[in-house]
């Protein structure tokens, strides 16, 4: 039948196909001339000294806005009157942190030069490390320049032996709760996450507050972060060090999953929290509603801030809770952001002096003290965590337990998206805790060895 | 008679129309009632944003959402950049596809259908894939950061499925309308400009919603393309609105409350035409 | 296969000028050519080099590095991965159910939409102008308003559902939840251009054959079935052609409104292939999914103007 009909209009048929097979022949020499202009800049590996004057330059920057307005033009100012010779041009990226990855990948690809400098999420390195996509900083910078840094950020910066990102300020998960709620119920902070659940139902059963906890359980990269922290604390990993095999499917990853799923299905998190990111949980809390909330560092200043929340003043920060027979505090999941170089750049050297200004004592004291980020210099941590005016989640920060995310691999984003996807499925009741854990271990050993 | 004829149709149709009224009504509230939620959203502080139970009218009543777009996130410039691009790969889209519509759908040309064909191919392309190759293009061209950047690929994606519209409005169109302007000596442009185009308004109409909203909310090549705010649109401009945490609903919902006001002056400019379009058949009848 | 995409001709347009000498007909055609080749070469500079690109690209060993692409080697492992992977068969049957379903939604609405406001003879401008809002919101916005409004804690959906005593559901909580949700949110945003587009058709038809209708005393209904329908034809299929177009490259509402989520319930093809891309930067097997969701949208699209002409065909026969 195809046959037939086809017969009749054979000649313009024809000629379309002729049409496309020109067109191709055009574009695949296109091709090739595109693959030739842009293969002219082959990533430096040997060489120590940069290129450009270290001190004259005009830069650009390119960072999604961080929490508080205006930090990004503070720190700017404040690196030009250090460096009056170095003119740095802001580009705002936008706030979707995918977005954001995509918008460089596809510039730092394409060869462009613009922009110089890029603040990045701290799970890049791998990625962008592996391919060829940031300049391996380590290969400029000295190791004193590293250790000043506080432990574990360095190496979360860093791809087979070379640090690609400059860590700028750090985050991690906090317990935000409701003191005048448990000061009524004459509760205490809870330290492990069965007392937070067993606290929650009493606050809700004598009508205190309609939710006991909040947090971020959507499908996407904020759930492998809560995950990440109730499967530490449980005693459990998601891949063996070598980062070749998933170790997911263990009994202390079932014991965090089917406490995460109890938390919904006891009522002390509202079903809806399945479909939670940041800013859903941060509302909740903020209309008071929730008596007790997992979220980052900008939670803090966010709750007490009389336009955006109702619970001014009633808010306290704690680390998070642990599992019962676990040592406390429970983990908190590394965040942040660092600083990257582009690999196009042609201003290397000024790159390298604004990298280094941003890891200075001014810099830092900038981002800890007037705009509440954490510090990721360790001495400026220390000043902070012993100055009472600094705020509360950083005097926190300073006794948390940190835990990264497993991302010294290339490909973790397809494990991310195997953990958050099969948790995700799994609470909201789709499938069994156990049948997630097992997916969730097929996924990451799939993603480990290259396939989709 | 055709008094009689008239009202006799409209009776008929009044019975049609009322069968159908009740659930028309039901979609222009299905249709309004998110409309008015974004709207009055776009006016409530940001706390009573997330209050639950929600307010159905904002309590205080508030412009701050308004003045945060426009004072702080500089939404002007980027609402004039969107109105550049997006007017000026429409007007291109139109000439270009009206011309090659009017050729595709009137005239007697060899390989009609396999031209369509190969327009319908360009257009389920899907854009991701596209991006990256003609990023390649545009810097090797020295077009990132400007307007052309997003215009020339505006209008070569948007014109196969304009020149689809066009063609299939046009090729409605009684043939005799040729004949009068042959006969009257036009040139075969004057004869589409005068006699044709005038037919065919609603379909020129459709084509220039359809292209005028691809262009206005396109959000993947102008974020990738232009990264000085001197030539960000608007969709762009909103993913820089609040930070990686923070979501500002209120300032969002009202930088798009002014973002829709360009396609009701669109409808305003086209509205003649496209209402005068209906009683052109009587008319010509 | 070609034959297919000619849409049929409306009776007002003769197939060709008949009987007239071969040199004004080829006069005719060259002037066709004149009038269509500026159009076929801004879009041919602009398009072919990027599509061919990643069709190429799709059928190549891609390596990512600071100097761009590397293509090393053609192979077809970029498209076994994908047959093979759980992920892209879903999203494939995903995809395809949702754009059947919300095309045949749209198609429905919209006619209904467009019937009403052909009749309308005040205030048409002011309709179509509100009608048009919600398809020219920018679409990642109105995933952010349907977002706000499903929201499962203080959104309103839930607060008028309970209100009513149907329980407080989290709308997107659950898979079918999910996608139903996400349908409402399709159908809300492009029913109104459907009519449009249908409204645009209703307009350019010739009144006579109404007049004839009416003279023979035909019902609304009848007129419709009889007489507008099959004129409405080429234009109806013009706006299913769209809508496939478009809802096989659904993107924003599941990108805002789950992440994909429930678990990947909502994980559409265009949405692996952003994944595959731009996080996984596997630009490959990415660029593989790009090209069969288009060969895939292309055979639709063909199957669908074949089926739609054939029963056009049976339907004037008998």
């Amino acid at each position: 039948m195809r046959n037939t009909s086809d017969q009749k209009q054979r000649s313009p048929r024809r000629s379309g196909r002729n049409g496309v097979r020109v067109a191709a022949v055009a574009a695949a020499a296109a091709v090739t001339l595109a693959a030739c202009s842009s293969g002219s800049t082959p990533t430096s590996t040997s060489p120590k000294q940069p290129t450009g004057s270290a001190t004259s330059a005009s830069i650009t920057w390119s960072a999604s806005p961080i929490a508080q307005v205006g930090i990004r033009a503070a720190l700017i100012k404040a690196f030009e009157a250090a460096y009056p010779k170095i003119h740095v041009t802001l580009i705002s990226a936008p706030t979707n942190t995918d977005t954001n990855r995509a918008q460089l990948v596809t510039q730092i690809s394409g060869g462009s030069t613009s922009p110089d400098v890029f603040m990045g999420d701290v799970i890049w390195p791998a990625e962008f490390g592996a391919h060829g996509l940031a300049v391996p900083l380590s290969n400029y910078l000295p190791s004193s320049y590293w250790s000043k840094f506080a432990p574990g950020l360095v190496s979360g910066a860093s791809y087979n032996g070379k640090v690609y990102g400059s860590p700028l300020f750090e985050d991690q998960g906090f317990l935000y709760y409701r003191k005048d709620l448990l000061a009524k119920a004459h509760l205490p902070v809870p330290k492990t996450w069965e007392q937070l659940k067993s606290e929650s139902e009493t606050l809700q059963k004598d009508g205190l507050v309609k939710y006991g906890f909040v947090w971020e359980g959507n499908s996407y990269e904020g759930l492998t972060c809560d995950f990440m922290e109730y499967l530490t604390s449980a005693g459990g990993k998601v891949v063996n060090s070598s980062y070749t095999k998933a170790e997911i499917d263990s009994p202390a990853a079932l014991r965090a999953l089917t406490f995460m799923r109890s938390l919904i299905t006891s009522g002390v998190s509202p079903s809806a929290v399945t479909t939670f990111e940041e800013p859903q949980a941060m509302s909740v809390f903020d209309a008071g509603q929730a008596a007790f909330l997992r979220n980052w560092d900008y939670a803090w200043s966010n709750s007490q801030t009389p336009s955006d929340s109702k619970v001014v003043g009633k808010v306290g920060v704690a680390p998070l809770p642990t599992f019962a027979g676990q040592s406390y505090p429970g983990y908190s999941n590394i965040g942040g952001w660092n600083l990257y170089i582009n690999p196009h750049s042609t201003h290397l050297a000024a790159d390298l002096t604004f990298v280094k200004w941003m890891s200075s004592t001014t810099a830092q004291m900038i981002l800890g003290k007037t705009y509440s980020e954490i510090p990721t210099v360790e001495s400026v941590r220390k000043a902070l965590a012993a100055d009472p005016s600094a705020a509360p989640p950083i005097h926190v920060a300073a006794q948390t337990r940190l835990v990264p995310r497993p991302a010294g691999t290339p490909n973790y984003p397809k494990v991310s998206s195997a953990i958050y996807t099969n948790v995700n499925a799994a609470l909201s009741g789709s499938t069994s805790p156990s049948a997630a854990l097992a997916a969730a271990q097929s996924g990451i050993n799939t993603a480990l060895s290259g396939g989709l | 008679m055709s008094a009689v004829i008239a009202a006799r149709r409209r009776h008929g149709w009044r019975r049609y129309v009322n069968g159908l009224s009740l659930a028309t009504l039901l979609t222009a509230l299905f249709i309004l009632l998110p409309l008015y939620w974004l709207l009055i959203s776009s006016f409530k502080t940001p706390v009573n944003v997330g209050s639950s139970p929600p307010q159905y009218f904002p309590n205080p009543l508030s412009t701050a959402n308004y003045t945060q777009a426009f004072v702080h996130y500089g939404f002007g410039t980027y609402f004039r950049n969107s109105v550049i691009v997006t007017v000026v790969a429409t007007a291109l889209v139109l000439v270009l596809g009206t011309l090659a519509g009017y050729g595709l759908g009137r005239l007697p040309m060899r390989g009609k259908s396999s031209v369509l064909l190969v327009l319908l191919m360009i257009s389920v392309f899907p854009e991701i894939a596209v991006v990256s190759p003609l990023y390649l293009l545009m810097r090797d061209l020295g077009w990132l950061d400007s307007y052309q950047a997003l215009i020339v690929p505006y209008t070569a994606f948007n014109l196969p499925f304009a020149i689809w519209i066009l063609r299939n409005y046009l090729l409605g169109i009684p043939k005799e309308m040729e004949e009068t302007g042959r006969l009257d000596g036009a040139s075969p442009l004057r004869t589409l400009w005068s006699i044709i185009l005038p037919q065919a308004l609603p379909g020129l109409f459709t084509a220039a919603v359809f292209t005028f909203t691809a262009c206005w909310t396109e959000f993947l090549m102008a974020l990738t393309f232009n990264s000085s705010n001197n030539y960000r649109t608007i969709p762009v401009g909103i993913a820089l609105f609040g930070s990686p945490n923070v979501v500002p609903y209120g300032t969002i919902f009202a930088a798009s409350a002014v973002a829709v006001i360009p396609i009701g002056v669109l409808v305003f400019i086209f509205r003649k035409s496209v209402v005068s379009g209906l009683t052109s058949g009587a008319v010509k009848g | 296969m070609s034959a297919s995409v000619t849409l049929e001709r409306p009776p007002g347009a003769p197939a060709a000028i008949v009987g007239r000498p071969d040199a004004h007909r080829r006069g005719l055609a060259r002037l066709g050519w004149g009038f269509t080749l500026p159009a076929l070469i801004f879009v041919g500079l602009v398009t072919i080099f990027p599509i061919v690109f990643s069709i190429v690209m799709s059928l190549s060993n891609v390596g990512l590095s600071a100097s761009g692409f590397a293509l090393n080697g053609f192979t077809l492992h970029n498209y076994d991965e994908l047959i093979h992977a759980g992920v892209w068969r879903y999203a494939l049957g995903f995809t395809v159910g949702y754009t059947v379903i919300t095309v045949m939604v749209e198609l429905i609405l919209g006619t209904a939409i467009a019937l009403v406001l052909q009749r309308l003879t005040r205030g048409r401008g002011l309709m179509m102008a509100l009608l048009l809002l919600p398809w020219s919101m920018i679409t990642v916005i109105s995933a952010e308003l349907w977002g706000y409004i499903y929201e499962g804690t203080y959104g309103v959906l839930q607060a008028i559902s309970g209100a009513i005593g149907l329980g407080r559901p989290v709308f997107l909580g659950t898979a079918n939840g999910a996608i139903v949700s996400m349908m409402v949110a399709d159908i809300w945003k492009t029913t109104p251009f459907v009519a449009i587009i249908v409204l645009a058709g209703l307009v350019m038809l010739p009144e006579d054959v109404y007049e004839a209708a009416e003279v023979d005393g035909a019902s609304g209904w009848s007129t419709f079935w009889r007489i507008t329908f099959p004129l409405l034809r080429p234009t109806l299929a013009l706006a299913v052609l769209f809508r496939i177009l478009q809802a096989f490259g659904l993107f924003d509402l599941p990108f805002v409104l789950t992440g994909g989520g429930p678990g990947t319930a909502t994980t559409s093809l265009a949405v692996l292939g952003y994944k595959v891309m731009f996080e996984d930067l596997e630009f490959g097997p990415g660029a593989a999914v790009a090209t069969s969701t288009a060969l895939l949208v292309l055979i639709g699209c063909m199957a669908f103007l074949r089926v739609f002409r054939a029963q056009a065909g049976s339907e004037e026969a008998a």
